[in-house]
């Protein structure tokens, strides 16, 4: 067990956005508070005595911020102000830089520089590649009076690239979450799993990712409801883009409640009506989980609002017969929406959509293999 | 008048404005001065080394330095050298140190620093002359440390006014059933000390009163006395106690924290000194309707009397003790708690009381219950309970409500845990803790016997209280023991922290006395002088100047009362301090007096 104290990681962290970190005089008021804390995993106040002890290898190794979806109540109870739920926040920010090993997570965390730089180089390469392959715009209308959209713009061709991308974007991801995996089931206090509980933990994972179960045991159903809202609509949106793009992106105008239009329609309510609530709650701060917002907060939620607005806008100069307008529209949009999933997804805020999921399989795994190694020495002690 | 050296002012400076006090505008103030040729501030435009410094004094013709800031004698030996190579007196630096007279703001930087460079020590710029001191004193607050106070006061021959607001002196103190740690009975120390302050014939003891006018100063104060009317004659009243038998209406009880009942006419409890009836005229039927009347017609000695009006005397002291202690931590303004909403929830002051032998249920340990009026009340009838959770720190080292340690809960807390185990031998006692704070002669002693008596002690604060069908369930993080505890108990006793009085910064407006940030009173020296104010006839003695236990505000009691002896002996004191103006006008005044003497 390694247990060196580093002590570079107070600094380290105040770069994520840390700001009290010695505050917290272990009073155990949050842990108990906690409404999704139990005895194989008690945060946060464990988190913060580790942190605080500069045990970087035991932080790394912990899953404890990952089961915390911040219903701020420890902060709002908390008798030294030390705000142990945006602690836990700076340290998901951290272990994301951790798990990545491009390095490149850690930095568009702690510079604003290098965060906007890859944005708008991303940004800059997608207009540059609409400007070089620049395609014949043809104002020539569809039967029902909209863009052809697909004439000028070959389907391929985007279909192609939004391949790349989400095959890129999957392997980064799985790699970082393979070093997570390391950290958090072979890492500090490691023990045998026995190989069959992988499966028979495994529905937690889509479980949990699809219900967002836990966080409707936080604060009230309303926020539950908001983030489910947002996170079902940005994954029936990403699915439909990557996987169903020809299905999804037809010349033809469907009637208003076939699911093409229907499915859409969902995703574009659930972001909007999540992202407004999220908006409105940051400039308020009415609630402890807003009180304090990173660059990538900020950053998540602009971007995530200007690809959604374009997006609607895309939709409707198309069926209003609008050609040029589809077409800038259109670049605007991918310039905003590759910059956004290649460096949000696998690097930055939006890893938290896979890592939370795999956080509470990888807490389940070692409660089940504790559960299983103690009945088989209770069995053999019988025996 | 008042003409100085050549003087260059050196103003050392850490980066900081610390108060507001900042040495640009300190500079600004200094250069009016005449006969200041240069002013430096540190960092900006001389560093203090002996070459540079040498260099200045030649180039303004300088005579003397003056150092000033927060602690200016660190580059001191810097400018003592320079002088001597300029072939000056060393004498002639001088400091004029900022946190040597407690300077806590830009006005009284100034000052301090007008002293020095008129060459005059501050304190005796400051002083605003001495008054013949009256050999009367006033003490408000009757509790233990304004009894205290008062006795010492009384014994040695001087005349003292006792005031109380409530109908008994003893304050807090006599409503405890034992002291920590030698668990003695807290009314056997109290109660005799109460009975000498009643016959002392230099204490003129005046209840149902408070202060409500101060004039003068030091030495001379006129004080005015609003005393409540009581109703009853207090000379003539025998104490039978048959008016109160008859009285039809009822209010919970002040004095049983509120655990019982008692009567419109009223005694606050039996060892009360004034030992006399009292009536609580917004509870009496016939002082607020005209109906009723039932108490005056048992009453044997013909005493009440329902047409007596407020009075206010009027006493003139030349010493006043500030002992009016504080109030608890309203433990229902943590919601998470639920006092107020679970009727087993009790704070420690209402359990004090439960378990008192001169309780409401006779010291025995029992449920709050409902009686046919409605009331939550105890009652010595009825069930009691098997599991006690005790939990600390409410509304104490809580940045939410106070940030400060009440000091006393950890071992109050212990002794109520105790006091269970006493009377429940069977009962399961917990305490919820964040830091045991046994700081004092045989506490951590004490703590260990009451651990060994199987209360179970658990670090982790409680956060969470809830009721389920009656059945009250505390959530705590066993901190030593890494687990989540989801603790069913029967009764709960909430530790509340001190807090001061509802009227402590009336009271401070009027005495002109300073308040910390908490609320508790200023005293002027911490470690040094714990019982002084600014206002050298105002004293402080217990809980009102920051929370004590009962040992230390004894004390503290003692130590007023020793200081207002000292002024009552010396025949004189220090009526007050000067204002800036007078100040300058008072070291300009000195420096010609000194100059003249030479």
């Amino acid at each position: 067990m390694n247990n060196r104290i580093d002590p570079t990681l107070k600094t380290d962290l105040k770069k994520f956005g840390l700001q009290a970190w010695n505050d917290c005089f272990h009073c155990g008021n949050c842990t108990a508070l906690c409404p999704l804390t139990e005895d194989a995993n008690l945060f946060p106040r464990n988190a913060i005595r580790t942190m605080q002890m500069g045990l970087k290898n035991k932080l790394m190794s912990t899953v404890d911020p990952w089961l915390c979806y911040y219903c701020g109540e420890c902060s709002d109870t908390c008798p030294r102000d030390a705000n142990p739920g945006e602690v836990m926040m700076t340290l998901r920010r951290y272990l994301t830089s951790l798990y990545d090993w491009t390095g490149l997570s850690k930095k568009f965390y702690t510079s604003k520089i290098w965060e906007l730089g890859a944005i708008l180089l991303l940004g800059g390469m997608v207009v540059l590649a609409f400007v070089l392959f620049w395609p014949t715009i043809s104002p020539e209308l569809t039967a029902d009076g909209g863009v052809r959209i697909n004439s000028i713009l070959p389907m391929q061709w985007i279909e192609w690239a939004d391949w790349t991308m989400a095959i890129i974007v999957a392997m980064l991801l799985m790699s970082n979450i393979l070093r997570m995996y390391i950290k958090i089931v072979h890492g500090e206090g490691a023990i045998k799993i026995p190989f069959h509980l992988y499966f028979k933990e495994a529905w937690q994972l889509m479980f949990h990712f699809s219900t967002q179960w836990k966080f409707s045991k936080c604060d009230g159903k309303r926020y539950w409801l908001w983030h489910w809202l947002l996170m079902s609509g940005y994954t029936i949106m990403f699915i439909l883009i990557v996987v169903f793009l020809p299905w999804f992106q037809t010349e033809e105008i469907y009637k208003p409640w076939h699911p093409q239009r229907l499915l859409g329609y969902y995703a574009t309510f659930g972001l909007l009506f999540g992202l407004t609530a999220v908006i409105i709650g940051r400039i308020r701060k009415n609630n402890a989980k807003f009180k304090f917002s990173h660059v990538s907060d900020w950053l998540f939620i602009f971007m995530l609002l200007l690809t959604v607005i374009s997006g609607i806008l895309i939709h409707f100069f198309r069926i209003y017969g609008m050609p040029m307008a589809t077409y800038f529209m259109y670049v605007a949009h991918l310039a905003v929406l590759v910059p956004m999933i290649m460096i949000e997804v696998p690097f930055s805020k939006w890893s938290h959509l896979a890592y939370r999921p795999f956080a509470i399989y990888f807490a389940n795994l070692r409660i089940a293999a504790m559960k299983y190694h103690e009945k088989t020495e209770i069995s053999l002690a019988t025996s | 008048m008042g003409e100085i050296k050549p003087t260059g002012v050196f103003l050392s400076y850490d980066g900081e404005a610390l108060n507001g006090i900042d040495p640009h505008v300190l500079d600004e103030y200094v250069r009016k001065i005449p006969g200041i040729r240069k002013v430096w501030i540190a960092g900006e435009e001389l560093e203090p080394v002996p070459q540079k410094i040498l260099k200045e004094i030649n180039d303004h013709k300088l005579k003397r330095i003056v150092l000033a800031g927060h602690e200016p004698g660190m580059c001191k030996s810097a400018f003592s050298l320079a002088m001597a190579e300029a072939g000056l007196d060393t004498d002639d630096v001088t400091l004029a140190s900022f946190s040597e007279f407690g300077v806590s703001c830009l006005l009284e930087a100034k000052a301090v620093l007008y002293c020095s460079i008129f060459g005059i020590p501050f304190p005796e710029a400051r002083k605003n002359g001495s008054a013949r001191v009256l050999p009367e004193t006033l003490v408000i607050g009757g509790g233990i440390a304004g009894i205290q106070a008062a006795l010492e006061i009384a014994d040695s021959g001087n005349k003292v006014y006792l005031v109380e607001r409530s109908g008994t002196i003893g304050g807090h103190m006599a409503m405890f059933d034992k002291t920590f740690p030698t668990l003695d009975c807290a009314a056997c120390i109290l109660t005799p000390k109460m009975v000498d302050v009643g016959q002392h014939p230099n204490i003129e003891l005046i209840t149902l009163a408070e202060a409500t006018e101060v004039k003068g100063s030091a030495g001379n104060f006129e004080v005015n006395i609003h005393k409540k009317a009581r109703y009853v004659d207090e000379t003539a009243c025998i104490g039978c106690g048959v008016c109160s038998e008859k009285c039809p209406q009822t209010a919970y009880s002040e004095f049983d924290a509120g655990t019982t009942l008692r009567k419109a006419i009223y005694i606050p409890f039996p060892q009360a000194v004034p030992n006399k009836y009292l009536i609580d005229a917004a509870n009496c039927k016939y002082i607020q309707e005209e109906k009723c009347g039932v108490c005056q017609k048992v009453c044997p000695a013909e005493c009440i009397d329902f047409t007596e009006q407020d009075s206010d005397i009027k006493v003139k002291v030349g010493n006043i003790i500030v002992a009016t202690g504080f109030k608890t931590f309203d433990a229902g303004r943590i919601k998470e708690f639920g006092y107020g909403a679970y009727p087993n929830v009790l704070t420690s002051l209402e359990f004090e009381r439960l378990v008192n032998a001169a309780g409401p249920t006779g010291g025995n340990i029992r449920f709050r219950t409902q009686d046919k009026k409605g009331h939550w009340v105890f009652r010595p009838k009825g069930q009691e309970p098997k599991s006690l959770a005790l939990i600390h720190c409410i509304g104490s080292r809580d940045r939410n409500y106070n940030e400060y340690c009440s000091r006393v809960c950890c071992m109050y807390s212990l002794k109520l845990a105790h006091l269970v185990k006493e009377k429940l031998p069977d009962a399961e006692v917990y305490e919820y803790y964040i830091d045991m704070r046994a700081f004092g002669k045989g506490y951590e002693e004490f703590y260990n016997r009451i651990k060994n008596e199987g209360v179970h002690t658990v670090r982790g604060r409680t956060a969470k209280i809830s009721q389920v069908n009656g059945q009250l369930k505390l959530r705590t993080e066993d901190i030593l023991n890494s687990r989540l505890i989801e603790q069913e108990v029967d009764m709960v006793v909430l530790a509340v922290g001190l807090e001061p009085g509802n009227d402590a910064s009336a009271l401070a407006e009027m005495l002109n006395i300073k308040r910390e940030d908490t609320g508790w009173f200023l005293e002027t020296e911490t470690s040094c002088d714990h019982c002084g104010t600014l206002n050298n006839g105002i004293h402080l003695a217990g809980v009102c100047q920051g929370p004590k236990d009962i040992p230390d505000s004894v004390a503290q009691g003692s130590a007023a009362a020793a200081k207002v002896l000292q002024n009552i002996l010396k025949g004189k004191v220090d009526t007050g301090v000067n204002g800036l103006h007078d100040i300058e006008l008072r070291a300009k005044e000195l420096s010609t007096i000194r100059e003249d003497e030479r």
